[in-house]
């Protein structure tokens, strides 16, 4: 009887929806335990965190916060293709309101000293967020609005926004790579409250994601239109409202990582603020066990998921791969992961357990 | 008579994207040329698809894939491989014969890999096509780091072979404008097209092809159950875009004679709205082939046009390339509205008139739209006459740099001395900044000076030197060929008593961030000229 009781609390940890993810994360950090010395050493500057684990963790939360809003959309059955043109706009219209004099054609040297001086902004901090957030928002209910009621595809109505996006923060700031001087807003990306601010930002926007969903209805609302749309409809979820929701969330999560990569580089980069980062997110929720064709989700395993990911690439790093070269590593990692995952292997696995069993008695 | 046309629509609604694409590409040239005379140039046409032949030799790879309801990211990256791979060889004194049939050896290994992937594993097209791309640009940079020059004498044969046009020589020539010509790709291009096509409408193959494609991956399984080979065939469909994707690199790799794994970043996206554009459902099932090379010239179009318009920055290309996008898929969505809706029962055909209304406000909402943004855009260059003289010139000569000045001007004491070349107005400024804060401009014989405070002047060369690493080997000089709006830059700069010039081009991807915040923080304190001069 105590057999059976333990093997089966074994079987409840490996099948957590963290398991897997957490698993990879441990063998990482071991791997870097073992290979890289120094790897776990932290230091102290001015009473703050410093180390490796403590980067992973810094660098790692752009993507993780993306993650919380893909994991939703991909749980309703979707594909947000367009955070990382979302985060360029977004960066584009924060520069815009603290530092619009760039733009303008005659500079007397009365502004010019004004927009190098790290306490000038154009407009107060919080008109900054709210403005940027709104915009990030506006973002994602385009692309609600065309998948829930115009009825197109996700990834191609998404699409859309991906292509144009770049151009549309571009043409905000005219083309031109704004620098952002302004000290408080350094605070976002930069900052550090003993640990690095923008892991506190993940974890706010997770606490408020969890308690929205896990503690209302809308948690199993989206998860029973990624399960069958049709079904929830006629069950009574307004599905289409469900799927606007959850891109219009995914725009603000975005909206949130475009102002954390804006002011960890100081500047309003249409072209490189979060290239390719919406291939990450998506890779982020597909490590953390969300099945790309809906359903059942968790963001934590997300997170995980970007962490994960952040760790391959810090460890990398540190073993002394080139940055640009990390790519070939990343796409076979990520190619294992998808098969560890898939259908098609576990059934391999299990075919093999099967005639193990039949052989043995 | 309104009956026939419409029986006569009904009849041949398939062809409606098609037709409209092609209707837009004519008449978006139609009044280019009316506005530009240098347009009517048959060169200039010509141009469309020698610049972009290797757009279109890769959405035609493209078409296929989309039309068995896939989608392949991974273009970009083997695109990149091939450039790297190819001058890589090449530098290593390799035969360019054997070159080229390696590549596209390569391409098609990796095609088949990602396609096997998808399946046989059941992997998601748009997650196998991306660890493709990631692999393959990763690869580029364990081959090498940075752009390989490509000096091989079958390389530029193949870039410089002009191919003239039976009948329009004549013609040209009567207008006194030399022979209009394409490139040997134009015609590489036009031969796979037409292959592709036969393949795909009247092959067995291309029947199992739009046999797996649309209704959300439902047909697969009927084709798998009528006893079609789906396998085989998607496993060729991702072999063959492989295949395209190496060859557009290597058009690539000759248009630049170069290398580097940073080209074509973004290409798959231009790649798969060109597809969308030319009237390929991007769920599969529905489109043609031949409709591609509507949506490559729609394009190419766009492009010649911004160029032309010249206020107009390259960045408005992707936004009306997303907007097309935007109003394609509508008319595709609004077509299977308008189908289904017709096979549906009577109660739900109110239903269906709700949503057409509803769409025809979001189409009138569009155009209008993309009608204000043209014409806010289109009107200033048509009333000011100045703006006329370098639009219709098309591009400008851009001035060479004039380095030895540069040097005279630092020697002079100068901390900045920048030279900035080309843009929209066609410029060619000198600039100079002194320690003492006096910043002077010259161009065109004219002088003005600025004042700035020394002390800020400081802030900028520290921020310079030290953040953004000007004196590190991190900052390197870039060129590559400016397009029409584009600046080119040589900009020296010593501080410190160390001094160091770097050059670099507007409108690519190989100008280092570092550079670009560097001339943005060193713009505002040089002197202006006003739009008069």
């Amino acid at each position: 009887m105590r057999m059976t009781k333990s093997s089966f609390t074994l079987r409840k940890v490996t099948e957590s929806r963290l398991f897997f993810p957490l698993l990879a994360f441990a063998l990482i950090m071991l791997a870097d335990f073992l290979l890289i010395p120094g790897f776990f050493t932290f230091q102290t500057r001015d009473g703050n965190l410093y180390g490796s684990l403590i980067d992973i963790f810094r660098n790692g939360s752009i993507v993780a916060l993306l993650a919380i809003g893909m994991t939703l959309v991909i749980a309703t059955g979707g594909v947000d293709l367009s955070v990382g043109a979302t985060m360029a706009i977004v960066a584009s219209v924060a520069a815009l309101l603290m530092n619009p004099y760039v733009l303008g054609k005659e500079l007397s040297p009365q502004t010019l000293s004004l927009i190098l001086d790290p306490h000038f902004t154009w407009q107060p901090l919080w008109v900054v967020l709210l403005v940027t957030l709104l915009v990030a928002i506006v973002c994602g209910l385009w692309n609600g609005l065309l998948v829930a009621y115009a009825r197109i595809q996700p990834m191609v109505a998404t699409l859309i926004l991906m292509i144009a996006g770049r151009g549309i923060a571009q043409l905000i700031t005219n083309g031109v790579r704004i620098q952002i001087f302004y000290e408080p807003y350094s605070i976002i990306g930069q900052g550090w409250f003993i640990l690095p601010f923008s892991l506190y930002l993940v974890i706010i926007v997770y606490v408020l994601t969890w308690l929205f969903t896990r503690k209302t209805a809308v948690g199993m609302f989206i998860e029973s239109v990624g399960i069958n749309a049709r079904s929830s409809f006629f069950s009574g979820i307004s599905e289409r409202r469900i799927k606007l929701l959850a891109y219009t969330f995914c725009g603000f999560c975005a909206g949130i990582a475009g102002l954390v990569a804006s002011s960890n580089i100081r500047t309003s980069d249409a072209n490189n603020i979060g290239w390719g980062l919406e291939l990450d997110a998506i890779l982020a929720v597909v490590i953390g066990g969300t099945s790309m064709t809906g359903g059942r989700f968790s963001i934590l395993a997300s997170i995980i998921g970007a962490i994960v990911m952040q760790a391959v690439t810090t460890s990398m790093y540190a073993i002394g791969v080139p940055a640009f070269a990390l790519g070939a590593i990343k796409g076979v990692v990520v190619i294992l992961v998808i098969l560890l995952y898939s259908e098609q292997v576990k059934r391999f696995f299990q075919n093999i357990a099967a005639e193990r069993k039949e052989t043995q008695p | 008579m309104t009956q026939r046309i419409n029986a006569f629509i009904s009849k041949n609604r398939r062809f409606i994207p098609v037709t409209v694409t092609a209707v837009l590409v004519f008449v978006a040239y139609g009044i280019g040329a009316f506005l530009f005379p240098a347009m009517r140039n048959p060169q200039v046409f010509l141009n469309l698809f020698s610049n972009n032949a290797y757009l279109l030799i890769s959405a035609i790879g493209m078409t296929l894939v989309i039309l068995t309801g896939g989608i392949d990211l991974s273009v970009s990256g083997v695109v990149a491989l091939t450039t790297v791979a190819s001058a890589a060889l090449l530098r290593a004194g390799w035969n360019a014969w054997a070159v080229i049939p390696l590549m596209l050896l390569m391409g098609m290994c990796l095609g088949s890999i990602m396609g096997s992937f998808i399946t046989f594993m059941k992997v998601q097209p748009f997650i196998a096509t991306l660890a493709g791309m990631w692999f393959a640009r990763g690869m580029c940079f364990f081959i090498s780091d940075d752009a390989i020059a490509i000096e091989n004498r079958t390389w530029s044969i193949l870039g410089e072979t002009k191919i003239l046009i039976p009948g329009l020589t004549e013609l040209a020539v009567k207008q006194g404008n030399p022979a209009p010509y394409i490139s040997i790709f134009v015609v590489v291009a036009f031969i796979l097209l037409g292959a592709v096509m036969y393949m795909a409408h009247f092959r067995r193959f291309g029947r199992t092809v739009y046999a797996i494609g649309g209704n959300e991956g439902r047909n697969e399984q009927s084709a798998r159950l009528m006893g079609l080979s789906v396998n085989s065939t998607k496993l060729l469909v991702y072999t063959f875009n492989g295949f395209c994707s190496a060859l557009a690199g290597i058009c690539w790799s000759v248009f630049v004679s170069s290398g580097h794994g940073l080209y074509a970043s973004g290409f798959e996206l231009d790649v798969i709205a060109s597809v969308v554009i030319g009237g390929t459902m991007l769920t599969g099932g529905a489109g043609y082939v031949f409709g591609t090379l509507f949506g490559v010239m729609v394009y190419g179009v766009t492009q010649i046009l911004i160029q032309f318009i010249g206020s107009l920055s390259s960045w408005w290309t992707r936004i009306v390339i997303g907007l097309l996008m935007l109003i394609f898929i509508g008319v595709q969505s609004l077509l299977a509205a308008q189908k289904e809706g017709r096979q549906k029962v009577l109660d739900e055909q109110a239903q269906a008139a709700l949503r057409r209304r509803r769409w025809a406000y979001a189409f009138g909402g569009a155009a209008v739209l993309l009608i204000a943004v043209l014409a806010v855009n289109l009107v200033p260059p048509l009333l000011g006459s100045g703006q006329m003289a370098t639009a219709e010139s098309g591009q400008c000569e851009v001035a060479p740099f004039r380095e030895a000045e540069v040097a005279d001007l630092i020697q002079g004491g100068a901390v900045i001395a920048y030279h900035r070349a080309g843009g929209t107005r066609c410029v060619d400024e000198l600039y100079a900044v002194y320690p003492d804060g006096r910043a002077v401009a010259s161009a065109d014989g004219q002088q003005i000076e600025s004042q700035v405070d020394p002390t800020d002047l400081e802030k900028i060369l520290i921020t310079i030197s030290d953040e953004y690493g000007w004196f590190t080997d991190n900052m390197y000089s870039t060129w590559h060929n400016p397009c029409g709006t584009c600046y080119t830059h040589y900009l020296a700069i010593s501080y410190n008593k160390k001094e160091k010039s770097v050059t670099a081009v507007d409108g690519g991807v190989d100008m280092q961030p570092e550079y670009g915040y560097t001339l943005s923080i060193i713009r505002p304190i040089l002197p202006k000229f006003t739009q008069a001069q």
